[in-house]
Order: structure tokens, then C-alpha cells, then sequence
């Protein structure tokens, strides 16, 4: 090969070289590769690569050329830094060392397995002022190195050199996103348990998420929870993972504070064991639902000095554990003690909580039965006096018939008020049936049923008052109720009025009186059953029968008054925020109203006559329908004759001696009175 | 004949007893509350008929028109400024220990729960003696 030839060889080998050490990342493959092209292509009988060991006192063989290359791996070939070799030499003095005859280089290592190594060139692997190892090119022949040769291949020294202190580069780096990604993950972790102990109060969802979130995060054999039981002596397993987990759980599992186990001692002296070998272990519990458990880790549940119990972490492998591990687990078990502190805490306020319930209920239902037992045995007191007087005047000569006669009426006053406090009491506890209501008409149809006298109640006209969601007639009985208490306190007037409720969804009644006014200490008693600040023969079941009525249909009211000056009751019922329709037209064409005029009135004629409906407000002989208003049937029904049969009574509340009255004077029928189209389609049949 | 005053908010209780205590002999006043009770104690006490025993319910409208568990005692402590030597019966639909021994400590001769009448009359006699 002449001169030139050679050149363009060295040229191409050193492309591609080039080119192998920026296509190969792994660095064992790069340091074999160039070896092999050393050899190949410039016909030497021997190449290899040596790199220094961390503490640099040796060069150790990484890579070399063949059988002898493959030998000397095997026998963990090294040679110390500066010693008798011209590797240590090269390395030392990070210059090339060259032997043209090795036998007369003074510090040639004679090595048994190249016997017919005649010159050798030793170029290190250097970095800036780092040096990283060195490359032997050895030869059979004496002189075999040219100048060109020396030149080239030391470059080729120094690109490898470049190449294996990046692929170190990029392995470190590799380690530290390894790293850094393993500690997000557990981070990660750690923070979903943080959550689950903001979020999670019940310990029997808590603890079971907690050791699957370890499991799965970590990449562990096995994770459990115990907790100290109240007598201090065990810690009791409440979580474990997977089937081992269950069936422990299920035998109970504990093991004693203090006793044969890593839990026991962590949980009894507060410091977390870890075991990296269990084999060694002197405190590990063995357990025969986790025969493969290599490395332990037992974590104590701790707030301030106070124990709770202790976290087992186990893995398959030994030194499973990374000094992340245990300070991302410690710190989840610190949060997790936290919780389970909590948890505790509210268990503890819930019981005193349900104990305060039971003493409160205890003493409003002693309260409300002794109220109760006293009201009816202050009526029925005189009962007893006059029975016992009469006995005395009938055996006495001449019979006084104006005073038994007063004490009669005084026995059936008695007897009556015990009577009617039964239906103020069980009247409210009626099923309900809600549907859709207009208030305003709920309001005329309680004062009618009262008796109130006319003009004394003034309903304000709310046209753009949405409908309630109630029970019409347990309405008309709390509103009744509200009424004869106004009337009660003394009031010349009382006002109703409807609007929107400020709270969104519910429409607000505001019932205003300018009677005597309600003390203000007062004012919270008076929703007590049997309380009543206007003295006897006032049960004192009004309220308290409004409070059950409202309530019950996902109501309020309250009160505010001023003595001497009146007293308004505000009311909020649900209100009806979609109103159903239906299609009128199936029903009769000529129907009467006959009802008070009003908002109902209004209604239920522009939604006839929306359907096409004759609509008037006499009884006439083309009447195929009468609608027929409960407040005005008592006046209207003598006139009607023989043609009740067509007539509907619609009433809020319809009573049973109403209907039976109604019925018997011939009526088609006696119904609730509907407030939606929807209501009214079903009315009219 | 003695005179009585009987104060009770209970109208049929008030009636009933009135009617008990006049066919056994006495002269009997009626109040529903204690400012009406208190009134017609000091009118009384101005005529040659004073009342010589005051029969007092403890739970009635107090002086402002509002119940109150001891309104009697109220005004029996309303009376006896008037006249220290009142005798009064303190009446009762409760059997309280408490509440008798704060009526006599405040000059009731004596309490007396309501239902007995006989016991009533017995009791009177027995103290107007």
C-alpha cells in the first residue's frame, strides 16, 4: 500500500470511527467497535481500551481485540496507573507512549497472553485535562507505526475519549432523571395520601386507599396499616394489600408492642425499623402470607408524642429501600397519623355530639310531655270539681237546675278543648301531597275557612309571584292558623303579601297584623306545642302546627314583632320553578265560574278561553259546566236546583263534612282546585 | 263568713272552685291575672270586708300580662307589702318541693295541689281557725 493509499485509508477509518462513536450510545458497544476497526483495517495484531476505576490508581481492561482480549476480561485485567506498563505510563503522563521495539522499552509489560507483540503504542483518553483511561494498539512487527498512523489513531484516542466521557455524561444524567422521576412519583404519591387525609375522614376508606397508593407507587410486595388497640398491648392490622392483606384482616391479625415483630417495636419505641436483609433481622415477624418479603420497612404513626400505630412496607428485594423511600414514606406516615388523629377526633365529637342529641331529645320530649300532661290536666281539673259538686247537689232536697245546668256546660267546655287539641296535634302529621299552589288563593280560601271578617284581610295582588310547591290542604291549615292568631292578638287589619323569595328557588308570604304584638322574650317560645301568651281556652297548638306544616314541606317561618305595634310572620315555601301545561281543548266548550274575583279567577278563565272555551261567570241553560268556588257554594247551591249535576266544587282543603254536605245537595263532585293548566285539564275531566 | 280571693288564669277552674267554695260557706272574689287580683285586694282592703285569705295560683300571667311559673308568689309578696298578715294558699297543678318551700318562705301558710277540694276547704277552715 503506498503512502497515499495509506492516507486515504487512515482518513476513511477515521470517518467512520467518527461516525460509530455519534451513532452508538451504548459504551461497552462503542469501546468493542473501535477496537475491532483499529484491528481491521490497519491489519494490528492487537487493540484494546482501558479505563481508570474511581479511585484512578488502576487502568482496568474494558474492551480488547480477540481471544486474548476475552482472556484478559476474564481475569479482570488492570494496570496500575504509572506503574511498569505503558499504559500507566500513557495515562499517567497523558502523552502517547510509543514502542517501536517493545523489548527495548523499558516499561513494557510483558504479557503472556500477546507473546508476539513487537511494538506498541499507548495513547490515553483525555478530556481537557481529564484523563479517562487509554488505548493499546500492539503490532507483530517492529516499527510498525508511522507517523501518519500515530497522528491519525490518536485522534480517533481523542473522539473516543469525547464519546465515553458523554455516554458517562448521559449515563449520570439517565441516573439522575431516574432519579428525579422515581421521587416525583413518590412525591406524587405522598401528596394523593396528603389529599386522601384532607378529604377522607373514615378510616376504612382511608387506610386500604393508603397501602394500595404505596403499593402502586413504590412497586412493593406489600404495604399494611396497624393501629394501637386501647389497651396498649397490640398493634391490630385495619389495612393490607391485596390477598395477603385480606385473608390477615380476616384472621385479625396483631402483633404485640414490643414483641418478635418490626411493627411492634416501631409502634412501641416510635422510631421506624428498617430492615434491608430480613434474613438478619432479629425483629422480623415471619409471616406465612408474605414468604417472599426480602426488605422491611416498619414506620411509626406518630403525633407529637403519641403513637397510634405503625406502617409496614415490605419488598421482594433486598436493599429495597432508597433513602427517597424512606423519607417520602416517613413523611406520608407522619400525614397519615395526622389523619387517623382526626378521624379519631371526630369519632370522639360525634359521640359526645349523639350523646348531647339524645340528652337535648331526652329533655325536649320530657319538656313537651310535661307541657303537654299539665295543659290537659288544667282542663280537665274542672272536671273533676264539678263532677264531684253535682254528685253533692243531687243528694241535697231541692235540686238547683241553673247551677247543675252552668256545671254541665262547664264539664263540655272542659271535655271539648281536650277533644280539639287532638286534630291540632295529629292534623299536621298528615301525609302531604305537594303539587303546584297559588298562595294568594290559598290565603282567601283560609279566611273563608276561619270566618274572618270580611274586609279585615287585604291579599296583595302578585301577579309576577311564582307558584309554591306544597300540600294545599295542610297550607290552608297553617295558614288558618296564622290568621286566627292575628285576629286573636286584636288586629283591625291584616295584610298578605306574596313576591319572589331572595332565596332562589322558594317564594316568600309575608302575613302582617296590627294586633297587640308578640313580647320579645317571647318570641322563641311560641313555636312550643301548648304555648300561648292569650291565656286559657287558647290551646297553643297554632304555631307550633304552622312550624310542622312548613317544615315539612321544605319550608320556614319566622317572626317579627313589635309589642303594641303588630306582629308579621314571614313565611318561604319552595317555589314551582317549571310550570307543567296541558291541552285544554278535550274538556266541555260552555263553562261557568262562579269564584271570588282574583288571581285564580283570572287564571283559570284566560286558559279556557286560551283553548277556545266559553267562558262565563252566570249558571246558564247552555252551561255544560259549572266550576263552582268552595266560599261561594253555601250561597250559590240553593239556586242551582236540579242542576247541581253539572257543577264542580273546586275547595284548597275540601273537609269531610263538607264534601258529605255538598254531595247530599247533588253536586257532581267536590275537588281540590287546581292551580296550572296541567291541574286544571285533569279537573275538567 | 269569710271572705276569700281566688286568683286563677284557668276561667273553668276559677268557676268551678268558686262554686265549691261558696256552697261550703264562703264569700268568694274572682281574678284571672295578678294585676286584676291585686286590685280588688286593695279595694277590699279599704271596706269593712277585707279579705281574710287569698287562695293564689303560681303559674298565671305575671304583672305584664305574660306566664310565669311563680306570678302567684309575685303577688303574694304584693300583698303582704300591704298587709304583712295576709294568710294565703298558694295552688298548684305541680307537686314541688322547691317551689313550696320558697311560697311558705314567702309567707304562704300553705301549698296546696289542685284536684282535692275537699283537702281545700279542710285546709282553710283549718288555718282561718
Amino acid at each position: 500500500m503506498t503512502s497515499t493509499e495509506r492516507q486515504a485509508k487512515l482518513l476513511s477509518v477515521t470517518l467512520r470511527v467518527a461516525n460509530n462513536i455519534a451513532s452508538i450510545l451504548d459504551p461497552q458497544e462503542l469501546l468493542q467497535k473501535t477496537v475491532d476497526i483499529i484491528c481491521d483495517e490497519f491489519n494490528f495484531y492487537y487493540a484494546g481500551v482501558f479505563l481508570l476505576d474511581d479511585k484512578n490508581e488502576y487502568a482496568l481492561l474494558r474492551t480488547g481485540r480477540g481471544k486474548a482480549g476475552d482472556a484478559m476480561i476474564a481475569e479482570n485485567h488492570k494496570l496500575k496507573v504509572g506503574g511498569n506498563s505503558m499504559i500507566g505510563a500513557s495515562i499517567s503522563s497523558q502523552h502517547a507512549r510509543i514502542a517501536l521495539d517493545v523489548g527495548e522499552e523499558a516499561i513494557f509489560f510483558s504479557n503472556p497472553h500477546l507473546p508476539n507483540t513487537r511494538s506498541e503504542m499507548a495513547l490515553p483518553l483525555t478530556v481537557g485535562s481529564n484523563v479517562l483511561g487509554a488505548v493499546t494498539v500492539q503490532s507483530e512487527e517492529e516499527a510498525a507505526f508511522s507517523e501518519a498512523d500515530i497522528s491519525t489513531l490518536q485522534g480517533m484516542a481523542d473522539q473516543l475519549a469525547i464519546a465515553i466521557n458523554n455516554a458517562d455524561q448521559h449515563a449520570k444524567n439517565q441516573f439522575l432523571l431516574n432519579q428525579a422521576q422515581r421521587r416525583a412519583r413518590l412525591l406524587d404519591a405522598a401528596n394523593e395520601v396528603g389529599c386522601g387525609v384532607a378529604s377522607i375522614l373514615n378510616l376504612d376508606e382511608l387506610l386500604p386507599k393508603t397501602v394500595d397508593i404505596i403499593c402502586e407507587a413504590y412497586n412493593f410486595y406489600y404495604a399494611g396499616v396497624f393501629l394501637i388497640d386501647e389497651k396498649k398491648e397490640y398493634a391490630i392490622l385495619r389495612a393490607g394489600r391485596g390477598e395477603a392483606g385480606k385473608a390477615m384482616i380476616a384472621q385479625e391479625h396483631k402483633l404485640k408492642l414490643g414483641g418478635n415483630s418490626m411493627v411492634g417495636m416501631a409502634a412501641r419505641e416510635r422510631i421506624a425499623r428498617i430492615s434491608l436483609d430480613v434474613e438478619g433481622e432479629d425483629s422480623f415477624f415471619r409471616n406465612p402470607h408474605l414468604p417472599n418479603t426480602r426488605s422491611e420497612m416498619a414506620l411509626p404513626l406518630c403525633i407529637s408524642t403519641k403513637c397510634l400505630g405503625a406502617v409496614t412496607v415490605q419488598s421482594e428485594e433486598g436493599n429495597a429501600f432508597s433513602d427517597d423511600d424512606i423519607q417520602t414514606l416517613q413523611t406520608m406516615a407522619d400525614h397519615l397519623a395526622i389523619a387517623i388523629n382526626n378521624a379519631n377526633l371526630i369519632d370522639e365529637l360525634e359521640r359526645a355530639h349523639a350523646e348531647l342529641l339524645r340528652t337535648k331529645t331526652y329533655e325536649a320530649l320530657s319538656g313537651a310531655t310535661t307541657e303537654a300532661i299539665h295543659w290537659i290536666g288544667n282542663k280537665a281539673l274542672p272536671m273533676t270539681i264539678t263532677a264531684e259538686r253535682m254528685l253533692d247537689d243531687l243528694n241535697e232536697p231541692t235540686l238547683d237546675i241553673a247551677s247543675l245546668k252552668e256545671d254541665l256546660e262547664m264539664l263540655d267546655a272542659s271535655a271539648k278543648l281536650i277533644v280539639e287539641v287532638k286534630e291540632s296535634l295529629l292534623g299536621p302529621a298528615r301525609e302531604t301531597a305537594p303539587r303546584p299552589l297559588m298562595l294568594s288563593d290559598l290565603w282567601l280560601a283560609s279566611a273563608h275557612k276561619t270566618g274572618l271578617q270580611p274586609g279585615k284581610l287585604t291579599v296583595k295582588p302578585a301577579p309576577s309571584a311564582p307558584l309554591a310547591f306544597g300540600d294545599s290542604v295542610q297550607l290552608v291549615r297553617a295558614f288558618s292558623n296564622l290568621l286566627r292568631n292575628a285576629e286573636e292578638s286584636g288586629a283591625k287589619n291584616i295584610t298578605i303579601a306574596t313576591e319572589a323569595s331572595e332565596i332562589a328557588g322558594f317564594v316568600t308570604t309575608r302575613i302582617s297584623d296590627d294586633g297587640v304584638g308578640i313580647p320579645e322574650e317571647m318570641q322563641d317560645k311560641i313555636w312550643a306545642s301548648f304555648f300561648t301568651t292569650k291565656g286559657e281556652g287558647f290551646k297553643g297548638m297554632g304555631l307550633a302546627a304552622c312550624l310542622h306544616i312548613i317544615s315539612q314541606l321544605g319550608g320556614s317561618i319566622r317572626v317579627e314583632s313589635v309589642p303594641e305595634k303588630g306582629t308579621t310572620f314571614i313565611v318561604d315555601l319552595p317555589a314551582v320553578t317549571k310550570l307543567p301545561t296541558a291541552d285544554l281543548s278535550p274538556s266541555p266548550t260552555n263553562i261557568a265560574i262562579i269564584a271570588p274575583a282574583g288571581e285564580w279567577t283570572d287564571f283559570a278563565t284566560e286558559a279556557l278561553r286560551n283553548a277556545d272555551k266559553n267562558v262565563s261567570q252566570k249558571f246558564g241553560p247552555n252551561t255544560d259546566l259549572l266550576l263552582l268556588d268552595e266560599s261561594l257554594a253555601d250561597e250559590t247551591l240553593p239556586a242551582l236546583e236540579k242542576l247541581g249535576q253539572k257543577t264542580l266544587i273546586l275547595s284548597a282543603a275540601p273537609s269531610v263534612e263538607n264534601i258529605t254536605k255538598y254531595l247530599q245537595a247533588g253536586v257532581k263532585d267536590v275537588v281540590l282546585k287546581p292551580y296550572t293548566t296541567e291541574d286544571l285539564s285533569k279537573t275538567l275531566g | 263568713m269569710p271572705k276569700l280571693l281566688l286568683v286563677d288564669d284557668e276561667a273553668l277552674v276559677r268557676r268551678s272552685m268558686q262554686k265549691t267554695l261558696l256552697r261550703k260557706g264562703f264569700l268568694v272574689e274572682t281574678a284571672s291575672d295578678c294585676t286584676e287580683g291585686l286590685n280588688i285586694y286593695k279595694a277590699a282592703e279599704n271596706t269593712d270586708t277585707p279579705i281574710d285569705m287569698a287562695l293564689l295560683d303560681l303559674n298565671m300571667p305575671n304583672f305584664d300580662g305574660v306566664p310565669a311559673h311563680s306570678a302567684g308568689l309575685d303577688l303574694l309578696t304584693k300583698m303582704r307589702e300591704i298587709n304583712p298578715e295576709l294568710l294565703a294558699i298558694v295552688l298548684t297543678a305541680y307537686d314541688e318541693v322547691d317551689t313550696a318551700k320558697e311560697a311558705v318562705k314567702r309567707g304562704a301558710r300553705s301549698y296546696f295541689v289542685k284536684g282535692r277540694e275537699q283537702g281545700l276547704v279542710d285546709l282553710i277552715n283549718e288555718i282561718l281557725a
